[in-house]
């Protein structure tokens, strides 16, 4: 093996270690999420298992913690890893450093699930660890952020620009919005208020302005590979990027409701969710034509169809966030569990079928093998797409209904737990479905990479189509 | 596009969120003042005391903001104040030595902004605390016993043991956190008037 193919190899190891990391963090988040759902909607649990570690307090911060920098964090970063000497042509140096990266990411967030269990979450919107956690995120970030920006700028001319320039906004997002937050939340004296505001400027930093424009890095990247087609306007592509970057950080002030953040934030974050819905727009003029008269390629193509659901999801999600901030919406499901519809449509929905596609899509390039099921394939994306939509669903109908209670004064409390049961129900079944998927896809992929089995779906691709669109597919992986 | 443009571009758009929301927010709200009420010669919002400051570290580490949210809502499109969760709506300057200073985003629970005033007993807060069904039997908040000590009984049972069947000798005793926690919930108490959120 040549030097340049060994350090190949360990930078695709590396992609490895945050992919395989990140799938066995979104099995144990699904599993907390399940039985904490169970635990409000069968409050004897609580009483037949108190431990502190078990308690609906601590299971639900571990799981969203899980989810977000675990599952989705985590395996962005790690499809990343994969993609990025793609869209620039120069290979990465110094694999191992980047291996070292990848564990040290995972141990952040091995560190950071279990103070939380253990002894406890900060209560601190998106960053519910310690000091200690967020040190060793930054040194992970700065060792996989420089390995995936080496070279965006030399070759900054040639290939698709949109991609890029989300790339570029997400990485420069996460360290400047953490750094901020820490600074601010702990190690300043700050008053309460300015706190609570910091708290939301950082969770828009971090959904919005990091976790988005990362996924959108694969849709714009991804789907033109995939359907052989280009982004038609870059003008209007620059235009969504620009209002994506400046509106991202002021969308979380649009979920408060009176309290401790100042009327005029309250009401620029409102214009601002608004104004970003119609950027979202403005990407899905762009990615719709990519799409358009491809129903039999996404039927077969498996990659493609977790992207286009992630691209759905993408429009939905961000649809979902200006009709909540509305004014009299708002007013209305502010403290209900609109909040948890958004949280799925989010994660699950958007950032979690535009992830798994492109696993789908970037593993078996990455190291040269393919899928061992096809059954398994279709196992995965029915129960996932059927779980999230369930569950977000459930979730959205929940919380309208809650709000509606709590705004009658008349409705007591008691009443308004049991209008939640059905849909508390429902949600969980949905997020059983989820689970089955992911399973399903975790024996996939680490099938795959230990290569338990023969090939039989080289590329996530059911066999009619290869041979329709050999090209198209072929593109992302020479 | 070429890059250093584009890295100054995003940069220059993060910095707007967190200038235009983080340091006017701190010029707008950070400079807020308690207010000195003249009857009572104290200062309003009150400090609380280390206690307190302690509990609310509790509060944020037992998770008790997935479900209870600190934020009273004024009259116009919400049922707080009707509900009785607090004389007057929230506001900024409530929050000024919160820390941490949370808001919650769920109410499976009622809200928790005034509860030293809806309950002034700290034994009844203690007992909801160890077993919530004990004080309110359709409860489905989830009790805490791990905030209780079991201690071997003398002849008579420790001032602050919970008035619980004793068995086997051993009496029920809260913790250090779960004083804290009760002392925390004790302050959050809305019931006084700030020039810009009279009492109703």
């Amino acid at each position: 093996m040549t030097s340049s193919s060994a350090t190949h190899s360990k930078a695709s190891s590396a992609s490895l270690v945050l992919l395989g990391g990140s799938i066995i963090w979104s099995l144990l988040a699904g599993g907390l999420q399940i039985i904490s759902t169970l635990q409000l909607l069968i409050p004897l649990l609580s009483r037949l298992l108190p431990i502190s570690f078990f308690s609906y307090g601590r299971l639900v911060p571990a799981s969203t913690f899980l989810l977000t920098y675990g599952w989705v964090g985590s395996g962005l970063l790690g499809a990343l890893l994969i993609l990025a000497p793609r869209i620039s042509g120069i290979p990465f140096r110094y694999g191992r450093f980047l291996i070292g990266g990848a564990l040290l990411w995972h141990l952040a967030v091995l560190i950071g699930f279990t103070q939380i269990l253990w002894e406890g979450s900060t209560g601190l919107l998106s960053l519910p660890y310690s000091r200690s956690v967020t040190a060793v995120f930054f040194v992970s970030f700065l060792i996989l952020g420089t390995g995936i920006t080496r070279g965006l700028g030399g070759t900054w001319k040639s290939g698709p620009l949109l991609p890029r320039l989300y790339l570029l906004g997400a990485l420069l997002a996460f360290p400047l919005g953490l750094g901020t937050a820490e600074i601010v939340l702990r190690h300043s004296q700050a008053p309460g208020s300015v706190q609570i505001i910091t708290q939301l400027v950082w969770n828009s930093f971090f959904n919005h302005l990091w976790l988005t424009p990362l996924a959108l890095v694969f849709l714009f990247q991804l789907l033109p590979s995939l359907t052989g087609r280009a982004v038609s306007s870059l003008p209007l592509g620059l235009l969504a990027w620009v209002t994506t970057f400046t509106l991202g950080g002021w969308l979380s002030n649009s979920l408060a409701s009176d309290g401790p953040v100042p009327a005029w934030m309250q009401s620029a974050g409102v214009i601002a969710t608004l104004l970003f819905f119609v950027a979202v727009l403005g990407n899905g003029v762009l990615l719709r034509p990519l799409l358009e008269g491809k129903m039999d390629e996404i039927r077969r193509n498996v990659a493609l169809r977790f992207l286009s659901v992630g691209a759905w999801a993408y429009a939905s999600t961000y649809a979902w966030l200006a009709f909540l901030s509305f004014p009299g919406v708002r007013q209305t499901t502010a403290f209900t569990m609109v909040s948890s519809a958004t949280q799925t449509l989010l994660c699950f929905g958007f950032l979690g079928c535009v992830l798994t596609g492109s696993i789908y899509a970037l593993l078996p390039a990455s190291r040269n093998v393919g899928w061992p099921s096809h059954p398994a394939l279709t196992w995965h994306f029915w129960c996932t797409t059927l779980g999230l939509g369930i569950t977000a669903s459930s979730y959205a109908l929940a919380g309208i209904f809650q709000g509606l209670a709590w705004s009658d004064p008349g409705v007591p409390l008691s009443t308004i737990s049991s209008y939640l049961r059905p849909f508390l129900c429902t949600a969980l079944v949905g997020q059983g479905l989820w689970l089955v998927g992911q399973i399903a896809f975790s024996a996939l992929f680490f099938s795959t990479v230990l290569k338990l089995f023969p090939t039989t779906a080289p590329w996530a691709v059911f066999p009619t189509s290869i041979a329709d669109h050999p090209d198209a597919v072929q593109e992302i992986y020479s | 596009m070429r890059s250093t443009r584009a890295l100054i571009l995003v940069f220059l758009a993060l910095l707007f969120a967190w200038i235009g929301q983080v340091a006017i927010g701190y010029i707008q709200v950070g400079r807020l003042e308690p207010v000195l009420n003249e009857e009572t010669n104290y200062t309003e919002p009150p400090v609380p005391s280390g206690l307190a400051q302690t509990g609310a570290r509790v509060f944020a580490s037992e998770g008790c903001i997935e479900c209870h949210s600190l934020s009273v809502r004024g009259p116009i499109g919400s049922s707080d104040l009707t509900r009785g969760w607090g004389q007057r709506r929230s506001v900024p300057r409530d929050y000024l030595f919160r820390e941490p200073a949370l808001v919650g985003f769920s109410r499976i629970g009622p809200d928790l902004s005034n509860i030293g005033e809806r309950i002034k007993d700290p034994a009844e807060i203690m007992m909801h605390l160890y077993d919530p069904r004990k004080r309110k039997p359709a409860s489905t908040c989830p009790p805490h016993p791990w905030l209780f000590e079991k201690r071997i009984a003398g002849p008579r049972t420790e001032n602050d043991a919970l008035p619980l069947t004793t068995i086997n000798w051993k009496q029920t005793v809260p913790s250090y956190s779960a004083k804290a926690l009760v002392a925390y919930l004790q302050s959050l108490n809305l019931n006084y008037a700030l020039p810009e959120a009279p009492l109703k």
